[in-house]
């Protein structure tokens, strides 16, 4: 595994989302740490605490994780208050003797005070946005601000693809050479075809996600129907649970699909896969996507994907794998008409070999050490070459920003003086024997 | 391997592709950046260019309504003076109601008789509530210094111009489905207390019932006369809100120099400043649309 690497990172992931709570961002943390875990850099996480899951606990393969007792407030984000992370954030980095902190998902509250706690000390630190944001409603205003704010000193930052960079470095106004595109993955051992795929004149298509206007419910409620009256032989799974949920069953009842149209509910991510390879076709219809990883387990598990041509989806996947429309639900139905003509032409177990070289969590690690690599030789800065950095992010806000860093940069001062850091003890690393859980993750198959 | 990658690798430097999939491509660091680079992004796609001469002419329906206001505020005025009695009041009242109805009847195709006889039999429901409740609205703030209530009905009439809805009328002709906003809906509401208040500072129960009558008359149904006659002819509506202008300035000149010189800026502000200011702030209009954006979806939704 050592691969003669001389530079072995100490680093922090931040953010409000990580285990039990389940998502693309948790799966991403869990994944990377896993993966640089394996290469042989410490990685420790840092997120608040969920329900009773408060303190210390330890993970797979030696991932060390401090839930932080910090209570959520909405949509498990941690109510902003500046200064409130900064005695503990500050314990963390030196107790685990932290060489760069890395923060993902732009709507984190935590993970953007801690990014900018550890630039008050002097750390390195990389961000990793997960999302796409629009410019024109007053949240969007908001959040860009925020990150702007937070991205005006970072080392680098990383996008999940490369519509999410455009994006990214429009609204942060970094420089694009400072933003890396780092695609997540998909864990192909686990997202396998089916042995026997189900036959039959049947063709089966499967959508699974949360059940809301992003997700592009409301195009589905057009194209189900319309699908069902054009191919007969079709029927719908539908996974997933949220508000948009009523208007599906509304549709069902109304065009009496009841036999066809079957609805599950909330599926839980270890179900994922069996629900998957129970059908032939993947539809996803988000209207807003940075980069989908539903779409990479689908194929991972031998589907042919029908996607919405929204934001990073086009990049995902080669374009004999996929097929696209526009999000308008005409272009739709002759997209799934399209996929049902060409599915024969598809062997699941084909997809998933080739899913198997396109995709690799230990090639997104290996891409992702690189961007620290590059963090660490960025030259250290004074208080006062940050603070113009700052000046610059507007009128009003840039003299904001730089006042709530110098209030940071005193509380830090305070707190050397009330509790030094000489006082403060590290904790000594162990590291797990090796072969205990090899098959946790997948070697790379092409060596 | 990937059939592209391997056809690729024979020439010394495969061409950057704008893929996420397969890993990192040969020969280009992940912060690479491509000349199409922002290549989908599209600047100030739906701005519309604007004339000063269309811009001036929408803004009548503005001054229009200002102007309006300005009467109604001129009539409680006169009234509290006594200047106007309230048989006079009543009789401006009819023809307000007469006039309102038979503009309605010539603009609009689509009403019928027993339509007709639908709003009479409202507007008679509506007039005897009124009546009714008059006693309770000249004593409902006699504990309540005159000075308040001034304060709070001038406020609340700001408040009305500010939320009302220029564009079109809160009160629907009947067989609109799109419910108003909630602004107008305020709008409305703040008039209507406004009203109230003032009302409630006269002598005797037919004043009060005469000057609520006036006031809610025009507060709900003028928006839906002159919707109906802008729609009806432009040059019309044109004709009429000058005439209003007219009138109301030189009312509200007899009645205080002052007043008319602030109505006057007033209506010069809105007319002329107001559309040339539009104009003129059009060059700092800074809009991305691109890829990121949230898919727009092209059919209604019906909850």
């Amino acid at each position: 595994m050592m691969m003669g690497d001389p530079q072995k990172h100490r680093i922090l992931m931040v953010s409000d989302f990580f285990y039990p709570n389940f998502g693309g961002v948790e799966n991403h943390i869990y994944y990377l740490s896993q993966c640089l875990l394996k290469l042989g850099h410490k990685v420790v996480v840092a997120t608040h605490s969920y329900g009773n899951r408060s303190g210390v606990r330890y993970m797979t393969g030696g991932l060390k994780v401090y839930y932080v007792p910090w209570r959520p407030f909405v949509m498990q984000n941690t109510l902003p208050t500046f200064y409130g992370l900064l005695p503990i954030i500050r314990i963390i980095l030196i107790r685990e003797r932290i060489t760069v902190v890395h923060g993902h998902q732009a709507f984190s509250t935590f993970c953007h005070e801690a990014l900018m706690h550890a630039r008050t000390m002097g750390y390195k630190v990389v961000f990793t946005d997960h999302s796409l944001y629009g410019f024109s409603d007053v949240g969007s205003i908001h959040m860009n601000k925020v990150l702007q704010f937070t991205l005006a000193d970072v080392s680098q930052a990383i996008c999940v693809s490369h519509t999410s960079k455009e994006n990214t470095v429009l609204r942060s106004g970094l420089p694009p050479e400072k933003v890396f595109v780092v695609p997540n993955a998909v864990d192909t051992s686990i997202f396998k075809p089916a042995v026997n795929r189900p036959s039959g004149p049947e063709i089966v298509i499967v959508v699974i996600s949360r059940l809301v206007y992003r997700k592009g419910v409301d195009l589905l409620v057009e194209v189900i129907p319309e699908v069902c009256r054009l191919h007969p032989n079709v029927r719908f799974i539908i996974g997933g649970d949220g508000p948009k949920r009523v208007r599906l069953e509304e549709m069902r009842e109304k065009h009496s699909l009841q036999d066809r149209v079957e609805m599950l509910g909330a599926v839980q991510h270890v179900q994922v896969r069996s629900v998957l390879i129970s059908g032939h076709i993947f539809l996803n219809s988000s209207l807003t996507e940075a980069f989908c990883i539903a779409i990479l387990e689908a194929a991972s598990c031998g589907l042919l994907t029908v996607s919405t041509r929204v934001g990073g989806v086009p990049e995902v996947l080669p374009d004999e794998m996929i097929v696209l429309a526009e999000p308008d639900p005409g272009d739709m139905v002759h997209a799934i008409q399209k996929a049902i003509s060409i599915l024969p032409k598809i062997d699941p177990q084909v997809m998933h070999n080739r899913m198997r070289e396109l995709y690799n969590w230990h090639d997104v690690a290996k891409r992702t050490e690189i961007v620290y690599d590059r963090a660490l030789k960025c030259s250290n800065q004074n208080l006062l070459e940050r603070l113009s950095r700052y000046l610059f992010c507007g009128a009003w806000a840039g003299k904001l920003f730089c006042l709530v860093m110098i209030v940071g940069f005193l509380l830090w001062q305070l707190l050397e003086l009330w509790q030094p850091e000489d006082d403060i003890e590290e904790v000594s690393d162990f590291s797990l024997p090796h072969n205990c859980d090899e098959d946790m993750l997948e070697e790379n198959p092409v060596k | 391997m990937d059939p592209g990658l391997a056809n690729n690798s024979s020439s010394p430097r495969p061409r950057w592709r704008k893929v996420a999939y397969g890993g990192m491509q040969p020969g280009y660091d992940d912060n690479h950046t491509d000349e199409s680079f922002l290549e989908g992004m599209v600047m100030n796609a739906s701005v519309v260019k604007r004339d000063m001469l269309k811009v001036m002419l929408d803004s009548v329906s503005i001054s229009e309504y200002l102007c309006i206001v300005a009467l109604v505020v001129l009539v409680w005025t006169c009234t509290l003076t006594s200047t106007i009695d309230e048989n006079s009041l009543l009789l401006i009242d009819v023809s307000l109601l007469v006039s309102g109805f038979l503009i309605l009847l010539f603009t609009q195709e689509m009403l019928s008789l027993s339509l007709l006889l639908h709003y009479v039999l409202n507007i008679s429901f509506f007039i005897t509530v009124l009546y009714v409740l008059a006693p309770i609205y000249q004593t409902l703030t006699r504990s309540i210094s005159s000075d308040s209530i001034w304060a709070v009905a001038a406020s609340l009439l700001v408040l009305h111009l500010f939320l009302h809805d220029y564009s079109e009328s809160t009160v629907k002709a009947p067989g609109v489905l799109k419910n108003p906003a909630l602004t107008s809906c305020i709008s409305v509401n703040a008039s209507v207390v406004a009203s109230v208040f003032m009302a409630s500072r006269l002598p005797s129960r037919l004043h009060v019932f005469a000057i609520m009558l006036f006031s809610l008359q025009v507060f709900l149904f003028a928006p839906l006369v002159t919707y109906c006659i802008k729609k009806y002819s432009f040059r019309m509506h044109l004709c009429f809100s000058l005439s209003l202008m007219v009138m109301t300035l030189s009312f509200v000149y007899m009645l205080h120099r002052l007043l008319f010189v602030v109505l006057l800026s007033l209506l010069v502000f809105v007319n002329v400043v107001c559309p040339y200011w539009l104009i003129r702030i059009q060059e700092y209009k800074f809009e991305i649309n691109g890829p990121w954006d949230e898919a727009k979806l092209c059919f209604d939704i019906t909850d």
